[in-house]
C-alpha cells in the first residue's frame, strides 16, 4: 500500500527505524522468538521447582513495581519535554533554537550514569537552594506566606526516587527531543508553506499539519525509546532507588546466590522489554491498516 | 481593464536574493481584479520567487508588494489574514498528507475562518463538485492521481473565498494525460472571473487564458505583451530563443 510505502520510506531516509523495520532481515520464522521464550519457561519453570531461584525471585520481584512506575513516570515527563524542545529546535526563534541545542547537546555529551549522580546529586539540591534563596527574598520584601513556603523546603525532602525519575526524564527528553526533531524536519517544506499560505499561524500549521504527520513517523523510535528507558532505569539502583536491580544487587550480596539473582534478574528486564516491542508493533501494525 | 481600479496585486520595484544570489531583481506589475497574468521563462529565472512574495512566503530584499491596495511590509502583523484572502497552488500540491480530501479542505476553513464543521463541510463538498472529483472526498490524497491531488488542491484554495490565486506550475509535476483535466478547472475559474497570477510552461493555456504575459530572464521582465502580440510577434531575440524551444520541445 502506498502509504505504508512512503512512511516506510520517511522512516529509512531519517535512520529512525527500528531494526527489523529495515528489511535487512529477511521476514522468516521467529526462531529467535521462540528460544528467547524457552529460555524465559525455563527459568519460571525453575522458579517454582529450585527453592533458591523461587526465594530470589519472590525477593527481587517486589522491586517491579519501582521499575515499572519509574519508567513509566520518566517516559511520560520525557516525551513531554522531548516535543517542546524538539519544537524548539526547530522555531522560528533564535533564542528557543539555541536554548534547545544547549540541553540536547550537553546531555548528549555526558554518559547517562554521571548524569544522574550530577542531576540527582548537584542540580536537584542547587534548584532547592536556589528555591530557599528565593525565598529569602520574598521574606525580606514582607511577602511572607509564599516566601516561608519556599524557605521550608528542604534538600533531604525530595526523596531518591523523585531524583531518579527527574534524572532519567531530564536526559530521556534530550533523545526524544531529537527524535521529534527529526520527525518535523522530515515533513516536506511544503507542507508547512502550503498551511501558511492558507493564512494558518506558524504555531497552527506546526499543530494541525506538521506534528500529526511527524509523529507518526516518529512512533517506532519513540517505542525504542521506552524499551531503552527501561533498561536503563537500573542505572537509578545507584541511588539506592529499590528498583529490580537494586534489590538483586542486595540479595546477591548478602547471600552470595548470585547465579539465582543475576538470572532472574535479567529474564524479568528481557520479560518486561519483550512485551514492550510485541505493544509496540501491535501499534504500528493498526496505524498502519487505519488508512488502508 | 479597468484602470481605475486598485490592482488586486501590485510590485513596486521588487528585489530578492538569497545571499549573492539575486532571484529577483527590480520587478514592476499590476494585476487588476479579474485579470489574468502568465509568467513564463526558464528554470532559474525566479518565477516562483516573485510569485511567492506576493503572499509574503518570501520577504523581498526590497520594494513593495500590495494587495487589494495593502502594503504587505507595513502589515506583517495581520499577515494571516491577508494571506487567507490569497489562494495559492503549489507545483507538488502539497496536500495535507495525514487528512482526506474533506478534511484537507475544512482544516484552513475551522481553524482559520473559525467556521462550524458541518458549514466548512458543505463548502467542501461544493468545491469539490466543482473540480469533479466529490466522489473522493474521504480518500487520503496518496490514493488520488496527480491530477486528482491537484483538483483538491485547487478547490482547497477556493474554499477560502480567495480575491486572487497564484498558481506556481501547477502542471508540471502531472503526467501528460492529466495536464488537461487541471487546465479545465484552471480554464473555469478564468471564465468565473477570478483574478489570476499563473506561472505555466502550457503556451496553449497562455493563448486562451491570459490578459497579460510577462516572460522573465535572470530575475527580470525581458517582455510584456497581450497574449496575441507575444506570441505571434516578440519583440525580444531572448523571448524568441525561449518560445522556439519550448514550442520545439
Ligand atoms: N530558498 C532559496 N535559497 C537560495 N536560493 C534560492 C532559493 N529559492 C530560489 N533560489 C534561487 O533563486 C533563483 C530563482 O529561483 P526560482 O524563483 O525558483 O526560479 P524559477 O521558479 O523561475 O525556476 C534560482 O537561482 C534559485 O536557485
Ligand atoms: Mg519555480
Amino acid at each position: 500500500m502506498a502509504v505504508n510505502d512512503r512512511l516506510a520510506t520517511q522512516k529509512n531516509k531519517n535512520g529512525l527505524q527500528s531494526i527489523d523495520d529495515m528489511q535487512l532481515t529477511k521476514k522468516d520464522f521467529p526462531w529467535w522468538m521462540v528460544t528467547i521464550g524457552l529460555v524465559i519457561l525455563i527459568t519460571f519453570l525453575m522458579i517454582q521447582i529450585n527453592p533458591d531461584f523461587k526465594d530470589a525471585f519472590n525477593i527481587i520481584r517486589a522491586g517491579l513495581g519501582v521499575t515499572i512506575s519509574t519508567t513509566i513516570i520518566a517516559y511520560c515527563i520525557a516525551t513531554l519535554v522531548g516535543l517542546l524542545v524538539g519544537l524548539g529546535r526547530v522555531s522560528e526563534s533564535i533564542v528557543w533554537r539555541n536554548i534547545s541545542t544547549i540541553y540536547v547537546e550537553i546531555i548528549r555529551g555526558v554518559p547517562l550514569l554521571v548524569l544522574i549522580f550530577f542531576i540527582a546529586l548537584v542540580l536537584i539540591p542547587g534548584f532547592i537552594t536556589l528555591l530557599n534563596i528565593i525565598g529569602d527574598f520574598f521574606m525580606d520584601a514582607g511577602i511572607s506566606g509564599i516566601g516561608e513556603k519556599l524557605t521550608a523546603i528542604e534538600i533531604r525532602s525530595v526523596p531518591n526516587n523523585v531524583r531518579a525519575i527527574i534524572s532519567l526524564a531530564v536526559t530521556y527528553g534530550a533523545f526524544s527531543a531529537e527524535i521529534f526533531r527529526a520527525g518535523i524536519q522530515s515533513i516536506n517544506k511544503g507542507q508547512m508553506e502550503a498551511a501558511r499560505s492558507q493564512g494558518m499561524s506558524h504555531w497552527q500549521a506546526m499543530r494541525c499539519v506538521i506534528l500529526p504527520q511527524a509523529i507518526r513517523n516518529v512512533l517506532p523510535a519513540l517505542g525504542n525509546d521506552l524499551i531503552s528507558m527501561l533498561k536503563d532505569s537500573s542505572l537509578v539502583s545507584i541511588l539506592a532507588v529499590r528498583d529490580i536491580t537494586q534489590i538483586a544487587r542486595l540479595y546477591a550480596g548478602h547471600s552470595f546466590k548470585f547465579a539465582q539473582a543475576y538470572s532472574i534478574l535479567c529474564v524479568l528486564y528481557l520479560t518486561l522489554t519483550l512485551i514492550l516491542s510485541l505493544i509496540m508493533k501491535l501499534i504500528e501494525r493498526k496505524l498502519g491498516n487505519e488508512r488502508k | 481593464m479597468n484602470e481605475n481600479n486598485v490592482p488586486m496585486i501590485e510590485v513596486k520595484n521588487l528585489s530578492k536574493s538569497f545571499g549573492v544570489v539575486e532571484a529577483v531583481n527590480g520587478v514592476s506589475l499590476q494585476v487588476f481584479p479579474k485579470q489574468v497574468l502568465v509568467i513564463i521563462g526558464p528554470s532559474g529565472s525566479g518565477k516562483s520567487t516573485l510569485l511567492r512574495t506576493m503572499n509574503w512566503l518570501e520577504r523581498p530584499t526590497e520594494g513593495e508588494v500590495l494587495v487589494d491596495g495593502v502594503p504587505l511590509s507595513e502589515n506583517q502583523y495581520r499577515i494571516n489574514t491577508i494571506r487567507s484572502d490569497i489562494g495559492m497552488v503549489f507545483q507538488n500540491f502539497n496536500l495535507y498528507g495525514h487528512l482526506t480530501v474533506t478534511e484537507n479542505i475544512t482544516l484552513a476553513l475551522r481553524i482559520v475562518k473559525k467556521m462550524k464543521k458541518e458549514d466548512a463541510k458543505k463548502i467542501a463538498l461544493q468545491q469539490l463538485m466543482k473540480v469533479g472529483i466529490a466522489d473522493k472526498a474521504d480518500y487520503y490524497p496518496s490514493e488520488l492521481s496527480g491530477g486528482q491531488q491537484q483538483r483538491v488542491a485547487i478547490a482547497r484554495a477556493l474554499a477560502m473565498e480567495p480575491k486572487v490565486m497564484l498558481f506556481d506550475e501547477p502542471t508540471s509535476a502531472l503526467d501528460p494525460e492529466m495536464i488537461k483535466e487541471v487546465l479545465d478547472v484552471m480554464q473555469l475559474l478564468v471564465k468565473e472571473g477570478m483574478t489570476m497570477v499563473i506561472v505555466t510552461h502550457e503556451m496553449g493555456f497562455a493563448k486562451a487564458a491570459a490578459d497579460e504575459v510577462i516572460f522573465m530572464d535572470l530575475g527580470k521582465i525581458v517582455e510584456r505583451a497581450a497574449p496575441e502580440v507575444f506570441f505571434e510577434h516578440p519583440a525580444c531575440d531572448r523571448t524568441k530563443q525561449f518560445l522556439s524551444q519550448i514550442l520545439t520541445h
